[in-house]
């Protein structure tokens, strides 16, 4: 299944090639901007497109191998290729967004690209985890990496007051996942998530206090990487203030490797003991959908709808997970398509985006169907894949986590999501309002010499489509990568036969 | 027996062509042209017609001609044909609709010489003669309906020929929206009858088959079939309480009222009840509500004509009165004399609406009687032919009206309705009173004719004069096809319809000859008076009018009927639909409770987003309040 | 499997959408829209001359594996419950563009032609579908373009219109969703294969309590589209606002998805509930009818009347379809075809009206009749159908209809009947102001008659009122044998119940032998 097959190199860093070869960019594009001016940081910017891009084809060469390397703290599986890969696509797009936008902005390039490419590394060692400790390393790496990016325009008192902001939560948040983690190493003695799973299976634990509190804990920590009510309240705020390439590779990067670690950690290791946290998951579901939506729907600013609009994605994410273990696959499908459309969505947005703010409101987007009908098209479906409707991306995710969560019937939690949907058409389709029905708007300039942008938009509208119209080898790698999770193939089988 | 006669569809196909014609071609060839190709296909339509007629009578008595043209409407169980059939009831109609038709078209060419839109006109005459030759040759009640809704559409074109006044546009919708609520009871009549038989397996609405298995229908179903059947019968022949659109129809030409609400269309609900006569006479509950509702409207509507002023509500009011003679008769059970007074009406009744539309046409459009008055040196063809209608329909022997009122009068006592009987005579008594003040104050005494129209006063066209001839023949010897039994070939019509519609049954034996004679002495006394009241002595109507004001309002106004159902029906209708329905439900209730959704949507996104307040300290407040939340669940989950 | 000649009928409008965008002079555009419009008809066409009349079960089948792990199949078919309807779609979309070249529609015709050719492959797909999960997606893809449509080229709110009627058809159709794949869940529970297949999912054995659910659910999604009082206000509000083109799909072919979803799916799924739901929708259907007449009657607006005309006419369709026997659905599916001809007719007339005074209030007519006698009499012969005379189309269904619920409930058709006469009251006052009367409003005098192109447009439509008044039997006898065979479900549900509420197995027998629709075989031996 893998184009060349790299596993003959008997070579012990083989597993965390890729990371490898993240963490060689990041430094050399650091040493390499040193002397680059702000205005010319396109090289920089596609020399880290290559690195991204040469990461991506050693993932795909080691795809297919299982087992764990560095004694466990890495698990080798394709549940971490499958998200490397995604998140790897996520970081290339956010590149091909940034390449116009960071020399127009004046971001200096050098930090920003290495930046970028260290927080791929930490989302990339969430994925690829072993272990407790490396999901913590990763989610640092991540977070403070991110946390600067968020703030990288460093004239731009928005950028800057997103940065803090996200900061102080963000370093909140931390403490309750370390705890977490330390609690759950006090009841099971392992940081290992094989072992701990073996543990739990074992049945032995029981509702043992210290366990229960390291979950809730854990919960908290993760939730607050999701963007889950009511730990979101960070996110409009970053995400609006925050350079929109960043904002996108937040909502889908961040969001990508804080959903790796907590499905291996909780639908992986902590399945045996669901419920103990289905219930709080299911609370937390429903809450975020709604409010997500809810709040979506006044919305004025594109950037603050699609962060909400983000937290209503995370709602159903967490309603697959807490339907347990079958909608495993289904959660993996649905983010793979939860991708490419918020980073076309976000492309757009940078396409009509001229000096930070104008362009970020909605009323902006007023009449784009007649000035540019193609763009206005690409946007029309990211919109419809966001709100479900077929036969896009979207859809096939939201439906593919309905049935399974219906199999395991959590009937009422669906009703709630399909209400949801709902109301979420509402706000999506009025974006389509203001693109074809309405006149005024911004002019978007120079598209044709932002090549990068309109490959980024043009691929992702492709993606958003095909991965909607031809499910089938997406589901199946879905699967395949759920269930190749380590420790999960027991699991498989208790959930294969009926 | 029964033979197959495909030349039965040419008295279809040549008024189409008409239509057709008339409708594409005539505004591009004119008005030579349309008057030829109108009244021209009528006539060709009779000569097919008597052609089928003459091969019926040739035939031993119960035979019938058949075409059958194409099956219609097949679904599950239900199914029905498009057939024409042609029996001696049918026969009869056909003569008398082509016939009489004929001539009402050739009139028509003279009296819309000067309407500019006569190629509409001759369309829609086409187009009428065409639905009811389908409602009279229908071999099936369902093609009965087709016919039977279309010459109702028909009448509504021509009542509202003249378009730009809202007036008659109006009541032409009325007529149509009256025959509807009848035509309702149509159908339910039709869904009875398919259902009662479906029930025993048999599916069919043909006549000959329907009457084959009559005796399934026995009882209630036959009742109720009966009764709602003839709701429809009321609104196309204007009996109580659905008559009141005839009345307003006379807005439409004259030729219109003649043909349509006086010789034919009027007169399918008789048809309709002889033709399924074999249903009603195993319902004698529905067969007397017939008879009744038929005796009554006889007397109600004379009693409304014998005030009017104008001269074509006088005749609309009689030909009320007098369809209610007919439903009196085959109410009775005598659907043979009912068909033979139809018949007869055809004649003097459609002659008489010429006679008054070359009345109004002389006198420029006036059809107020009060502005009339010696005519007739001025009109001598018209008065006299108009004369002798009104002879026929006085029933003063031995004009045609005599031997058909008689045989109904006759009928009506001998089944045991003395009572209708009593007020048949009566009505007769009226009648005439009503008719010969029409006449007198038409034709006789000073002219009270203003003096512009005075001077072009003129006798009409020959070609609306022959019809008047022709038709006053028929109408003085139309009704010697039926002399009294035992006279000469006595009762040789009702004979030759009895195969066709049973025999009727007499309750009681009554001596013919006193009841005619006390009927006649009745119309007598109606002329005498009429004689009195506006020749001799012409102040009594005034002091009358005077005297008896409330009576005499009463009458005028119609009793104030329509009022009635306006006040009753038609107002709370659309008060209810306006404020009720549209405002209160729909817009406010339903419509509110649908934008009601959506409003609750926005203000609670509108509050939640209060929380947005981007201040670090309440995000992390909003934070510790989950965490704690969950923390809490935990240790309930511990202790529990 | 055949030469995938369905599939060709569904997606020949879509490659014409996509060759339509890159078209840019304005002719070209129209010129290759109707011609792309063309192609389907004459497939339809050719379709209908394929179809056998005899054979019961979907014809011209095509089914591939499309998502193996769902069991998901591209399956599609054709039966005499959707036949006519795709010739339909495919006739009136032909129309809608013939007309809307003529100057209806100004700007952006490239898009116009490409949402409403979209929307014709939307369409045939939902027609066509067997498959529950394909169904869906055409069910819903067909909701995007008219969305546009009237957001983009409407009227008046013609933004609150489209989304009202967005949300209104979304809330319904994904409750529908969820039912499909509870019901989808049970039919692998119990046949151990997950599959949306329509054949295999008219298997599955639900509980009582689940069925009602369900039932509650897909009835609900259609109930919306038909659609039925109550939840018909957003068809005024979609139809005033929508361009002439787009309440002419709108009314001619979408709301029958409605109706047909209740035919093909909600009823067959679940025979038990539908025959025990019989007396709640045909309730529902008569009120629909009288109400929508009477308040269609109050409407200043052309177009809003005609919207609550369809109330009440889909009122009709529904008093047929829960006759459940073959006389009221034969009607029902043959009253589908009537209102999509003589309503899409109207709009199309009144469309021509708006054109040429840019008002649709009556108030602002009156005596029209003068100035354009052949607008005036096409809109009598037209309007005759939609009140049913006798002879022309609208006859045969409404008396189908109401016969078959007359033997069902014969109540239902008393007041059935009513709604007949108001029928024709709100028709006939309305023609009598537009076109009766003297001349009120100087700017009438000058209005044009139709125009060529305009004749071409309704002639077909008058054609086939009279084809359809005259000659039903072809229509029917390719409708009848697929109603009887959905139907045969219906009526075990039917024994079933009549056992069940009285033990007495024999009387239950004899009440069965007695209700007129419980011999289908008789049906055809009538015949």
């Amino acid at each position: 299944m893998s184009p060349f097959n790299l596993a003959a190199i008997n070579f012990v860093w083989l597993p965390i090639l890729p990371l490898v070869v993240v963490t060689v960019a990041a430094i050399g594009v650091l040493l390499a901007g040193v002397r680059v001016d702000d205005g010319e940081s396109e090289g920089l910017g596609l020399l880290t497109l290559a690195s991204l891009a040469g990461a991506f084809v050693f993932t795909l060469g080691i795809l297919g191998q299982y087992g764990v390397a560095f004694a466990g703290a890495i698990s080798v599986d394709s549940f971490s290729a499958f998200f490397e890969l995604v998140i790897l696509i996520a970081a290339m797009f956010t590149v091909m967004m940034s390449l116009d936008y960071a020399a127009e902005n004046r971001i200096p390039g050098a930090e920003y690209y290495s930046l970028l490419l260290f927080s791929v590394l930490g989302m990339m060692l969430m994925a690829a985890a072993g272990d407790l400790i490396v999901i913590f390393l990763g989610l640092e790496t991540m977070s403070i990496t991110v946390y600067v990016l968020a703030g990288i325009m460093r004239r731009n008192a928005k950028s800057n007051e997103a940065a803090i902001k996200y900061f102080l939560l963000g370093a909140f948040s931390t403490g309750f996942l370390l705890y977490g983690i330390a609690l759950v190493y006090g009841a099971t003695g392992t940081i290992k998530l094989g072992p701990i799973h073996d543990a739990l299976a074992s049945g032995a634990m029981g509702s043992n206090p210290l366990l229960l509190a390291g979950i809730g804990m854990m919960v908290i920590g993760f939730g607050f990487k999701v963007a889950a009510v009511p730990f979101h309240m960070w996110a409009p705020d970053v995400y609006e203030g925050a350079p929109t390439p960043v904002t996108a590779f937040m909502a889908v990067g961040v969001k990508l490797a804080a959903f790796a670690a907590f499905i291996r950690v909780f639908m992986v290791d902590f399945a045996s003991v669901g419920a103990h946290w289905q219930t709080v998951l299911w609370v937390i579901a429903a809450l975020t959908m709604t409010g997500g939506n809810l709040i979506a729907v006044v919305q004025t600013n594109i950037k603050r709808m699609l962060a909400y609009s983000a937290i209503a994605h995370a709602g159903y994410l967490l309603l697959g997970m807490t339907a347990g273990v079958r909608s495993g696959p289904a959660i993996l499908y649905y983010l793979l398509g939860y991708a490419f459309t918020n980073l076309g969505a976000f492309s757009v947005v940078i396409a009509l985006e001229r000096r930070g703010e104008v362009g970020n409101q909605i009323s902006d987007f007023r009449g784009l169907a007649a000035r540019q009908p193609l763009l206005a098209g690409a946007m029309t479906i990211f919109l419809l894949s966001l709100a479900g409707v077929p036969p896009l991306a979207g859809f096939v995710g939201k439906f593919y986590i309905f049935s399974e969560a219906l199999h395991q019937g959590y009937v009422g939690l669906v009703i709630v999501a399909v209400l949801n949907s709902v109301i979420s058409a509402y706000y999506y389709f009025y974006v389509l309002v203001a693109m074809y029905m309405q006149e005024g708007g911004v002019e978007v300039e120079r598209l044709s010499a932002r090549p990068a942008l309109v490959a980024a938009i043009g691929l992702a509208a492709l993606a958003t489509i095909l991965i909607g119209v031809y499910p089938q080898p997406y589901i199946a790698s879905a699967t395949n990568a759920f269930y190749s999770a380590s420790g999960a193939a027991g699991v498989r089988s208790a959930a294969l036969d009926p | 027996m029964t033979v197959e006669f495909p030349a039965l569809a040419l008295i279809l196909l040549f008024p189409a062509l008409g239509v057709l014609f008339n409708l594409f071609l005539g505004p591009r060839y004119g008005r030579g042209a349309v008057n030829v190709v109108g009244p021209g296909v009528m006539f060709v339509a009779f000569g097919v017609a008597t052609w089928a007629f003459l091969t019926l009578l040739a035939m031993p008595p119960g035979g019938a001609l058949a075409v059958h043209l194409w099956g219609w409407i097949e679904a599950g169980r239900f199914h029905t044909e498009f057939g024409l059939r042609l029996d001696a009831l049918s026969g009869v109609m056909v003569m008398i609709v082509t016939g009489v038709g004929a001539l009402i078209h050739l009139y028509s060419v003279g009296y819309m010489a000067h309407d500019e839109d006569f190629a509409r006109f001759f369309t829609y005459m086409n187009l009428f003669a065409f639905s009811m030759l389908i409602l009279i040759l229908a071999d099936n009640l369902l093609m009965m309906f087709v016919g039977w809704e279309g010459v109702g559409l028909c009448s509504y074109l021509l009542i509202a020929f003249w378009y730009t006044n809202p007036q008659y546009a109006y009541n032409g919708r009325k007529a149509f929206i009256v025959n509807r609520i009848g035509d309702a009871g149509f159908l339910l009549g039709i869904f009875t009858i398919v259902a009662t038989l479906g029930a025993h397996g048999v599916w069919t609405l043909d006549f000959v088959e329907l009457r084959q298995h009559a005796d399934l229908l026995g009882g209630a179903a036959a009742i109720a079939a009966g009764f709602l059947l003839f709701i429809g019968a009321t609104g196309k022949s204007a009996q109580i309480p659905l008559y009141v659109w005839l009345p307003d129809a006379m807005v439409g030409p004259t030729p219109v009222s003649a043909l349509i609400h006086a010789a034919t269309m009027v007169t399918a609900g008789v048809y309709m009840i002889a033709r399924l006569g074999f249903i009603y006479t195993m319902a004698p509950a529905a067969l007397n509500l017939v008879a009744t509702i038929g005796g009554l409207t006889a007397l109600f509507a004379a009693t409304i004509a014998l005030v009017q002023p104008d001269i074509k509500k006088v005749l609309a009011y009689s030909t009320i009165s007098q369809l209610g003679y007919m439903f009196l008769g085959v109410g009775s059970g005598a659907y043979a004399s009912g068909i033979f007074h139809l018949m007869t009406h055809a004649f003097f009744k459609g002659l008489l609406f010429l006679c008054a539309g070359s009345v109004i046409h002389a006198l420029g459009g006036e059809q107020d009687m009060n502005k009339m008055g010696g005519l007739r040196r001025k009109l001598p063809i018209t008065f006299w032919t108009m004369f002798i209608a009104t002879l026929a329909i006085a029933a003063v022997p031995p004009f045609s009206g005599y031997f058909s009122k008689d045989l109904i009068l006759e009928a009506a006592y001998d089944s045991g309705h003395s009572w209708l009987w009593f007020l048949g005579v009566i009505t007769a008594g009226l009648t005439s009173f009503y008719m010969f003040r029409l006449i007198f104050m038409t034709f006789f005494g000073e002219s009270r004719v203003d003096s512009e129209r005075e001077h072009h006063l003129h006798e009409s066209p020959a070609v609306m004069t022959i019809p008047l001839i022709v038709l006053a023949i028929l109408a003085t010897v139309g009704g010697w096809v039926n002399l009294p039994g035992g006279l000469l070939w006595g009762n040789a019509f009702v004979r030759f319809l009895t195969p066709a519609v049973g025999a009727f049954q007499p309750v009681v034996e009554a001596n013919p000859t006193s009841l005619s004679l006390v009927a006649s002495v009745a119309s007598a006394l109606g002329i005498v008076l009429a004689y009195l009241f506006y020749l001799r002595l012409p102040g009594i109507p005034m002091l009358l009018a005077w005297r008896l004001k409330d009576p005499y309002n009463l009458l005028l106004n119609k009793y104030y009927v329509d009022q009635l159902y306006n006040f009753f029906v038609t107002r709370p209708l659309f008060w209810v639909s306006n404020n009720v329905l549209n405002r209160a439900i729909d817009s406010f209730a339903i419509d509110g409770a649908a934008d009601g959704a959506g409003l609750a949507v926005q203000t609670s996104g509108q509050i939640a987003r209060r929380a947005e307040t981007g201040n670090v300290q309440h995000y992390a407040f909003v934070y510790l309040l989950g965490a704690l939340g969950i923390v809490a669940y935990y240790l309930f989950l511990v202790t529990r | 499997m055949n030469g995938g000649l369905l599939t060709a009928l569904i997606f020949l409008p879509l490659i014409g959408a996509l060759f339509i965008l890159m078209q840019s002079e304005e002719r070209a555009i129209w010129n290759s829209a109707f011609i792309f419009s063309l192609l389907p008809l004459a497939l339809s066409f050719y379709v209908l001359a394929e179809f056998n009349p005899h054979v019961a079960e979907y014809q011209l089948v095509e089914q591939y594996d499309w998502i193996p792990s769902f069991g998901i199949t591209y399956h599609i078919g054709i039966d005499g419950i959707s036949l006519f309807l795709v010739l339909l779609t495919t006739i009136l979309i032909t129309l809608s563009i013939l007309y809307s070249g003529g100057g209806d529609i100004e700007e952006r015709p490239r898009e116009f032609c490409f949402f409403m050719l979209v929307l014709e492959t939307g369409l045939l797909g939902a027609l066509l579908s067997v498959d529950l999960f394909l169904f869906y997606i055409f069910w819903e893809v067909m909701l995007i373009p008219m969305y546009f449509l009237i957001g983009i080229w409407g009227h008046g709110r013609r933004i609150y219109a489209a989304i009202k009627f967005v949300l209104f058809t979304m809330v319904g159709s994904l409750l529908m969703l969820v039912a499909i794949l509870y019901l989808v869940y049970s039919a692998h529970e119990h046949f151990n294969r997950t599959s949306f297949d329509l054949p295999l999912l008219y298997q599955v054995p639900l509980t009582v309590t689940e069925g009602r659910w369900l039932f509650a659910a897909f009835a609900l999604a259609f109930a919306i589209k038909v659609p039925m009082w109550p939840v018909h206000t957003w068809l005024p509000d979609a139809h005033t606002n929508a361009p002439t083109a787009g309440s002419v799909i709108l009314a001619g072919v979408m709301l029958k998805m409605g109706t047909y979803g209740f035919l093909r799916f909600a009823i067959p799924l679940f025979p038990t509930v539908a025959v025990e739901a019989t007396a709640l929708f045909m309730a529902l259907a008569i009120i629909g009818i009288i109400y929508g007449a009477l308040v269609a009657m109050m409407q200043p607006d052309l177009k809003r009347l005609i919207a609550y005309s369809s109330v009440s006419h889909l009122g009709f369709v529904m008093l047929g379809i829960f006759a459940l026997n073959p006389e009221g659905i034969d009607g029902a599916i043959y009253q589908m075809l009537n209102h999509g001809v003589s309503t899409g007719g109207l709009f199309l007339l009144v469309g021509m009206l708006y054109m040429r005074r840019h008002t649709r209030e009556i108030s602002e007519f009156g005596g029209l009749w003068k100035r354009v006698p052949v607008y005036a009499a096409i809109f009598m012969v037209v309007m005759l159908s939609s009140i049913g005379l006798p002879g022309l189309n609208g006859f045969v269904g409404e008396f189908l209809i109401m016969l078959g619920a007359f033997l069902r409930i014969r109540l239902a058709t008393v007041f059935a009947v009513v709604g007949v006469i108001l029928g024709a009251l709100y028709m006939l006052w309305t023609y009598e102001r537009v076109m009766f009367g003297p001349i009120t409003r100087a700017v009438n005098e000058t209005i044009s008659d139709l125009t060529g192109r305009e004749i071409a447009v309704m002639v077909p439509v008058i054609a086939l009122m009279l084809f359809m008044g005259l000659f039903p039997r072809p229509l029917i006898r390719r409708i009848e044998p697929s109603v009887t065979a959905m139907l045969a479900r219906a009526n075990v549900a039917q024994a079933r119940l009549e056992l069940e509420r009285q033990p007495n197995r024999l009387a239950a027998l004899s009440a069965a032998r007695q209700t007129p629709n419980r011999e289908p075989e008789m049906a055809a031996a009538t015949r």
